[in-house]
């Protein structure tokens, strides 16, 4: 492997990871806050793309426009399936509500792909590029739309961190995550925090769909992918584990990009997987994870 | 909190017949034997062969979903890999037809044998994992064996699929219903007679308190690889008799949209009933696939039916037997 | 209904229940504005049961529940929590992994006059001083004593009517014991009106000024706390001596 191939592996895992830390700092705060282990979450990525894919390519809008309107659709679809599902849920039957509320959002999961097909067809939607520019990074030539995309990420989750950290809000979403009772003892709607988390947790899953549009198109079944990778992330980090899935996105995305040069499509799927579950067997609780139960601490 | 607290009498012993004590201990219960029956009369109803590929479609999903809620309903472990043990199945009874020119006899049998073992293995993965994790493992492991069987080009032509033979020479459809039937009995059988034995209480022990299990001297490990072991094997070899049956076998059939599918029958069916997931098949297959519109919807159906039994009504169509067979039997009482 | 002046709490024939279980059978208490009333009674009596059912941690299965002059029965616990009532938990339910300024701030969520947070901080950080030495440090680290400081300090940020402490001294070494009550007489001098429950008899008589006892779910002593030191079941059965 020459220098320049190492560099290209490097950037591209680098830009991939980006986007899984952004899928999965998403899927994090819903489990961590709610403790739903979220299979629908990429349903909310291809969410954010066709509803960039629309705004961009049928309205006409302004990239940073059509983005910022995926954003916006996905927090609102977010709050609006947990105010339909997992608020009845969690009033309804309150024993087993990790595993029923997993099932949950598998069901969710299938809806929503199969809503997607319908209302969509099974059509790729993708554009070539937002901004038609190219920029040079260490001898590589890099589509601006990979840096944008990342530096959305890594924005989005820097006002995530700035919001958890320093709004009465966020301090209030990171106390129910601790625990439920106390915060509901200092005046905390639970349900109000809980509608929150999980529309927060939407809109970043859309911001990613919308943002990586050129690369991958909107189609029904494109949420499967960044699902997977970004349970991956999780699960090096630690379910829950908000500063972990970060850098855990990044681990993902150079692994993938390295496993797939070294090993091609087919088995580099074989390699995550495979390692995947050697960390759930001996690490279960992350590389990171000391406290499961802990939103970015 | 509340047990140990309010001791009730004990309603005293019905006396029943040996008969139905016998009934009940093989899990022969009206609506099983009824069933079974009138699918073995098969011929003399079902004339038309969309009719019978129907039922063999729907016994075939059934039989999966009984199988699925052996560890989803008991041990309280949900198997979100199945799909993938169903297809490794299907691959190694089509592989052992193929490959080594023996025939189905010895195909289903070796499906059902590799699976169990994978399966076993699942289940040592899955030991030190509680809840949740068991499914992300399980999970995981069914993945791993989609993109397996993608990526073994050479064996398994990757997407292309692999074409199956028929089971046995000038097999009908009909046929493929009795060798189904005779499965999926056997399999029941066999299912029942553990959930009765000392093995079952386990199951349910370790299912529902893993600490208070271990406490009480049951030994989850036997049990919990036990039961997943079984359940897979019964799964392969289910697959293995698709796989004939449909002819083709490519990696789409271990997508996890089938897990779905059947992990939808079964709690439709009700939790721990085995056989309420049969009774879900066959009352949900036939709408959906000759009300051909609702095909498109299939999916979005399934998937809202399992959001609405998950929230509202958890014991599913057992439950509601269950409810229905009690107030028949006060109002009988009362008289 | 005719309302003593100055009442602030009042529970009349309070029932609960955990499941079919049924815990709590016609308690009926009060306590009027700056009070320090106490609750005692042995391990298990439905002590902390009480509160709860008051706080609206659990739902009462009948009675009523009065404060402020509303009924607040039934209703959820945050919604009480914002009408001013504290309530201070056995287990404290701390932010753990949060630090101790964060902590605090959380407990000033419901604010009911509208004075600016650095007021009410730095209020708590003159009566604990401990913890404002200790603000940047995680919750979770903080040893048994401090935990206690910080979760009374997070209960007072809200400046609350009422705040209900249960069983503050569990657990702690004697010494500490002393701190704790120090602590919450210090707060009763202040003007804040407590409601505490305590296994520890001698000590809550001494600082309290009236006490209820409970047993096996009932109310069945109540009075001053002069009286109730005085009083024979009591000394027998609690004091140890006659």
């Amino acid at each position: 492997m020459d220098l320049l191939t190492l560099q290209g592996l490097l950037m591209t895992g680098l830009l991939r990871g980006g986007l899984y830390a952004l899928m999965a700092v998403g899927l994090a705060l819903v489990f961590g806050v709610m403790n739903i282990c979220h299979f629908a979450h990429g349903e909310y990525y291809v969410l954010g793309a066709y509803a960039a894919f629309f705004a961009h390519v049928t309205w006409g809008l302004h990239p940073a426009i059509a983005i910022l309107v995926a954003a916006v659709l996905s927090f609102l679809a977010g709050a609006v399936s947990e105010k339909l599902l997992f608020y009845p849920l969690r009033k309804l039957n309150q024993s087993g509500w990790v595993m029923n509320a997993f099932l949950l959002t598998a069901g969710l999961s299938v809806v929503l792909q199969s809503t997607y097909r319908l209302a969509f067809g099974t059509k790729y939607r993708g554009i070539t590029q937002y901004w038609n520019a190219s920029v040079t990074l260490f001898g590589m030539t890099v589509a601006a739309d990979r840096l944008v995309a990342f530096g959305i990420a890594l924005v989005t989750i820097s006002g995530l961190w700035l919001f958890l950290q320093k709004t009465p809000t966020g301090r209030a979403i990171r106390a129910v995550s601790q625990d439920e009772r106390g915060a509901m003892l200092m005046g905390i709607d639970l349900d109000r925090i809980q509608t929150l988390t999980f529309a927060l947790g939407s809109m970043l899953a859309g911001i990613g769909g919308a943002s990586l549009l050129s690369l991958s198109p909107a189609y029904p079944y494109a949420g499967s992918k960044p699902l997977i990778s970004s349970w991956f992330v999780v699960t090096i980090a630690g379910l829950g584990n908000i500063y972990g899935a970060v850098v855990g996105g990044f681990i993902v995305g150079l692994f993938e990009s390295v496993s797939y040069f070294a090993l091609g499509q087919g088995w580099q799927e074989v390699a995550s997987l495979l390692l995947l579950m050697l960390l759930l067997l001996f690490k279960p609780t992350g590389l990171f994870g000391t406290n499961i139960k802990t939103v970015w601490e | 909190m509340e047990s140990g607290l309010q001791h009730r009498p004990r309603t005293p012993p019905r006396r029943r017949s040996l008969l139905r004590a016998w009934l009940s201990a093989w899990g022969l219960s009206p609506v099983f034997v009824v069933g079974v029956a009138l699918l073995a009369l098969a011929p003399l109803w079902a004339r038309d062969a969309y009719l019978q590929r129907l039922l063999v479609v729907s016994l075939y999903f059934g039989a999966l979903a009984m199988t699925f809620d052996f560890t989803g309903g008991f041990i309280n472990a949900v198997n979100f890999g199945f799909a993938g043990f169903v297809g490794l199945g299907a691959y190694v009874a089509t592989l052992v037809v193929r490959n080594a020119e023996l025939s189905a006899w010895v195909g289903l049998p070796a499906a059902a044998l590799a699976t169990g073992l994978v399966g076993f293995l699942t289940g040592l993965l899955t030991l030190p994992l509680r809840g949740i994790y068991v499914s992300l493992m399980s999970w995981f492991v069914g993945m791993t064996l989609m993109a397996l069987a993608g990526a073994l080009k050479d064996v398994t032509r990757g997407a292309r699929g692999l074409v199956v033979p028929p089971m046995a020479e000038g097999i009908t459809t009909l046929g493929y219903l009795y060798v189904l039937l005779v499965m999926a009995v056997a399999l029941y059988l066999l299912l029942h007679r553990i959930i009765r034995s000392r093995a079952g209480l386990a199951f349910r022990a370790v299912g529902q308190n893993f600490d208070a299990a271990c406490a009480s001297g049951v030994d989850p490990t036997r049990y919990k690889l036990l039961n997943f072991t079984l359940s897979c094997a019964c799964a392969g070899f289910l697959g293995g008799f698709y796989a004939h049956f449909v002819g083709i076998v490519t990696p789409a059939i271990m997508d996890t949209s089938y897990t779905m599918e059947v992990m939808t029958l079964s709690f439709i069916g009700g939790s721990g009933s085995l056989l309420g997931g049969v009774v879900a098949s066959f009352l949900l297959i036939p709408i959906f696939d000759s009300l051909k519109y609702l095909m498109e919807y299939r999916l979005i159906i399934y998937g809202l039916m399992l959001i609405l039994v998950m929230i509202f009504y958890p014991a599913g169509l057992y439950g509601l037997y269950q409810t229905a067979a009690q107030a028949l039997r006060q109002r009988f009482q009362r008289r | 209904m005719n309302e003593p002046a100055g009442q602030l709490l009042s529970v009349r024939h309070l029932q609960a229940r955990y499941g079919r279980l049924q815990v709590l059978w016609d308690i009926s208490l009060e306590v009027c504005k700056g009070e320090f009333v106490a609750l005692i009674g042995a391990n298990g009596a439905g002590k902390t049961t009480i509160l709860r059912a008051i706080s609206g941690v659990i739902r009462p299965s009948a009675g009523e529940v009065t404060f402020l002059g509303q009924s607040i029965g039934g209703m959820p616990a945050h919604k009480i929590s914002r009408t001013g009532l504290g309530y201070i938990t056995e287990d404290l339910n701390l932010f753990e992994a949060m630090s101790v300024q964060d902590n605090l701030l959380l407990g000033v969520m419901t604010r009911q006059d509208g004075s600016p947070r650095g007021e009410a901080l730095n209020e708590v950080y003159q009566l604990f001083p401990i913890l404002s030495q200790r603000r940047r440090q995680l919750a979770g680290t903080l040893s048994g004593g401090e935990r206690r400081m910080l979760a009374l300090g997070r209960g007072l940020m809200s400046h609350p009517q009422l705040l209900m402490v249960d069983e503050p001294s569990l657990g702690l070494a004697p010494r500490l014991v002393l701190t704790v009550f120090d602590a919450l007489t210090d707060l009763h001098r202040r003007g804040v009106t407590i409601l505490l429950v305590e296994q520890n008899v001698n000590h809550t008589l001494s600082v309290a000024d009236k006490a209820y006892v409970v047993e096996h779910g009932r109310m069945v002593l109540q009075g001053p706390s002069a009286e109730l030191l005085q009083n024979e079941y009591l000394r027998e059965a609690y004091l140890g001596r006659r």
